[in-house]
């Protein structure tokens, strides 16, 4: 299932800022190593990484992919429970849960608060039990 | 179902063993509080003084953590009860729970004691251990603000360096509160555990589980109680009504009401100081509140909090009760064990015993004792022991409101009497949830079944402690069981006739609820989304059978094991009992029922639970639930 990292690997720490569990460790200028235990295989790394060093777990490099092409939570708010699960999983606090709109609002939801925090790991979408979050690009 | 993966850790030499957790003993008790007093009562050998090396902590969590089922956060801490001396669970709905699931492992069974303050870092299973001496001293605010934010967090503040008998422990904002676990922890030198990883908790059958917690959650937001009054008012909106039905602790236990009490009250608080809901992990109910101390937003306070902190003591300044309940989870303490010993010095002080500068009313010197309490600054350390030990000291046991040592909830139970039959044979001690929480269907819900009668309460208190005892072990929040009062109750409304007569039948149970148990678990061979949704929730994530009947049989079995455990530390019978004022002065002088008549109730409940006349449980009834050859002393 995880994700290796090969020695074409430059050290610029862009994958391991992104990563969404913490997986991957390493110095600047030296090769980077991805936890094997932790790594969910979201893909965040390959789509990062400027040398395509990062070999998913059949061996494959991906591909890189500009910000604006990264998947983007979105928020189903009549089945979504705030029960604030995809919050609790995100590192980046990218996603909140909405400020009630008046005294006694009940009708809270998640919602994606801080877009450019967000690296597109779909964990939020994994972990929802509801399944009311998609990952969509745009 | 798979093995679960246990580690028994000894602090005193850092060494870490897998102990693995068989498929049959999860089968039997499910894990949680359950799986725990077994483990506690095979490991610990008898009289372990609780705060000394050789006693046993266990951290663990149960089979729905982590797995997306609503209100399924919350995580166990088993030991030996620092105030009661029997066996002590609590229950907390902070993350680490989930971190820890996260990180591969379902428990922790820790020993021992490290030389020097340490922390432990469980990270995708392995145990890291840390200096936590630059750490001790810290409030549990601070020092969980020193390791990574997505870590699960579990820490003591300096009342469990201290040992304060009461002092908690503290993940996130939600604490493990009851019972003394802070004060375990600080006796083992361990500050902080901490918790991460990123395993997704596998369940038996995906798709129908999720179509299940789909209805579930729909369920829960439909029904009044769990949908709206808790969303709205929090368990806060309990102060109104259970002040109307005089079950509101008003000056340590004198009274039921208090004229001031709608100052205090959850709908108070929504209209002026709240800033708004909030809720542990996983959990669509949102019960927490949000308020602001020293402009910062904080938790806000529960119903016994507000009680005990609010009547109890006659202080009806309710910033003042944020301010203090803000204080004392940074300390690292039990609000409810903290305010009932506090009320207790107070009482002293009336009656001529002690003085501890607490007087009913005054109110501007708390927030300082609360301090000196958690620093166990002189003469404030014999309050940081309970006021069971304050009693043994300076007398007024009559009025030192615990049982067994463990200080009241905020429920006066002389109007709730079944209540008072929970806090008296609740094997932690003064719990109302542990004790089975039959205020809710005496007192402060919808329908009654008479707040004063004991008729059939010792039949419901049973029902209602193994239902409890199950969804606990499972990894739920109790507030889940609400749902049992049936939405058209609340459409309906307290004084129709309808709600009346549920009531009725509620208590016209009894014959059948006082004969069930030794038919379990056949008894009751279904689902029902009504009485016990757990039942088909566990059933799908662990891929066992498990129809209601069953799930409650092994809540049954946990309740007899912590009995065994607390008989055997020599809890025996004549500790389920109450303080004389609850069972022997009346409430209310007109009324010559406002009293807990332990007496008449508790051989009815021996004989439903299966003990003989000494509250035993008998040869018969260890068999029947599997436990003659299960349990044994390692």
């Amino acid at each position: 299932m995880a994700f290796t990292i090969t020695e074409n690997c430059i050290g610029c720490m862009a994958c391991s800022k992104k990563c969404p569990v913490m997986a991957i460790d390493g110095e600047k200028k030296k090769m980077h190593i991805i936890n094997e235990k932790r790594c969910v295989a979201c893909g965040v790394c390959q789509r990062i990484c400027p040398k395509g060093a990062v070999l998913d777990s059949v061996g494959s490099a991906g591909e890189r992919l500009p910000k604006s092409q990264w998947p983007k939570p979105k928020v189903n708010q009549s089945l979504c429970s705030a029960c604030g699960i995809c919050m609790d999983v995100c590192i980046f606090e990218a996603i909140k849960i909405s400020y009630p709109k008046f005294n006694g609002d009940l009708k809270v939801f998640a919602y994606l608060d801080e877009p450019e925090h967000c690296v597109g790991c779909s964990q939020c979408e994994k972990m929802c039990p509801l399944q009311a979050i998609k990952m969509e690009v745009g | 179902m798979k093995a679960a993966n246990y580690l028994y850790i000894n602090l005193s030499d850092q060494r870490v063993k897998a102990f693995p957790i068989k498929q049959g003993a999860l089968k039997k008790y499910l894990g949680g509080k359950i799986l725990a007093a077994k483990l506690l009562y095979d490991l610990l050998p008898v009289g372990i003084d609780p705060l000394s090396e050789k006693s046993i902590l266990i951290v663990n969590t149960g089979p729905m953590n982590n797995t997306g089922a609503p209100s399924s956060s919350r995580f166990n801490m088993t030991f030996k009860n620092v105030l009661t001396g029997g066996i002590a669970s609590s229950n907390c709905g902070g993350q680490f729970g989930v971190m820890l699931k996260k990180a591969g492992v379902d428990g922790l069974i820790i020993t021992g004691r490290a030389a020097t303050p340490c922390s432990m870092a469980i990270l995708d299973g392995e145990v890291i251990f840390q200096d936590a001496t630059p750490l001790w001293g810290l409030d549990a605010e601070a020092v969980q603000e020193v390791f990574p934010k997505a870590f699960g967090k579990l820490v003591i503040g300096p009342a469990g360096e201290n040992m304060v008998r009461y002092a908690c422990a503290v993940s996130g904002e939600r604490v493990a509160g009851r019972c003394g676990a802070g004060a375990v922890m600080g006796s083992k030198n361990l500050k902080a555990l901490v918790a991460y990883g990123s395993k997704h908790t596998e369940v038996d059958n995906p798709e129908k589980y999720d179509a299940y917690v789909k209805k579930w959650v729909a369920f829960l937001k439909n029904h009044p109680l769990t949908g709206k009054a808790l969303g709205l008012y929090g368990s806060a909106g309990l102060v109104n009504t259970a002040n109307a039905s005089s079950v509101l602790p008003t000056r340590n236990f004198n009274q039921g009401n208090w004229e001031k009490a709608d100052d205090i009250s959850g709908e108070t608080l929504a209209e002026t100081l709240l800033v708004r809901n909030s809720g542990c992990i996983s959990c669509p109910i949102r019960c927490e509140r949000r308020v602001k101390v020293n402009n910062k937003e904080v938790k806000g306070p529960e119903f016994e909090t507000l009680g005990l902190f609010g009547s109890n003591i006659e202080n009806n300044d309710l910033q003042l009760i944020n301010d203090i309940n803000y204080e004392a989870d940074i300390l690292g303490m039990d609000t409810i064990s903290l305010a009932g010993t506090m009320a207790f010095a107070m009482e002293l002080y009336e009656k001529g015993l002690a003085d501890f500068r607490l007087r009913f009313g005054k109110t501007d010197n708390l927030i300082d004792v609360i301090r000196k309490i958690a620093h166990r600054e002189k003469p404030y350390d014999e309050l940081a022991d309970g006021s069971m030990r304050l009693s043994e000291k300076y007398g007024g046991s009559d009025y030192a409101i615990h049982a067994k040592g463990l200080e009241l909830a905020s429920y006066e139970p002389r109007k709730s009497v079944g209540m008072g039959l929970g806090y008296a044979t609740s094997n932690r001690g003064g719990c109302h949830l542990n004790g089975g929480y039959l205020a809710l269907m005496e007192s402060i819900g919808v329908m009654s079944v008479g707040q004063t009668n004991s008729e059939g309460k010792p039949e419901l208190t049973v029902f209602l402690q193994n239902a409890m005892e199950s969804a606990s072990a499972a990894g739920f929040c109790l507030f889940t069981l609400q749902t049992m009062l049936p939405s058209v109750l609340f459409k309906l409304g307290p004084g129709h006739p309808l709600t009346g007569v549920a009531g009725k039948a509620m208590i016209a149970s009894r014959p059948v609820l006082g004969h069930i148990w030794p038919l379990m678990p056949k008894a009751l061979p279904f689902h029902s989304m009504f009485l016990l949704p757990h039942a088909k929730a566990v059933e799908l994530a662990m891929g066992i059978p498990m129809t209601t009947g069953q799930f409650l049989e092994i809540g049954e079995r946990g309740y007899n094991i912590e009995r065994l455990f607390n008989l055997r530390e020599g809890l025996t019978k004549e500790k389920d009992n109450l303080p004389k004022r609850l069972t022997d002065e009346l409430q209310d002088p007109d009324d010559p029922n406002s009293r807990v008549d332990i007496k008449k109730m508790m051989p009815i409940y021996y004989t439903i639970r299966g003990w003989d006349e000494n509250g035993v449980p008998t040869e018969k009834n260890l068999k029947r639930l599997g436990l003659t050859n299960d349990l044994r002393q390692i």
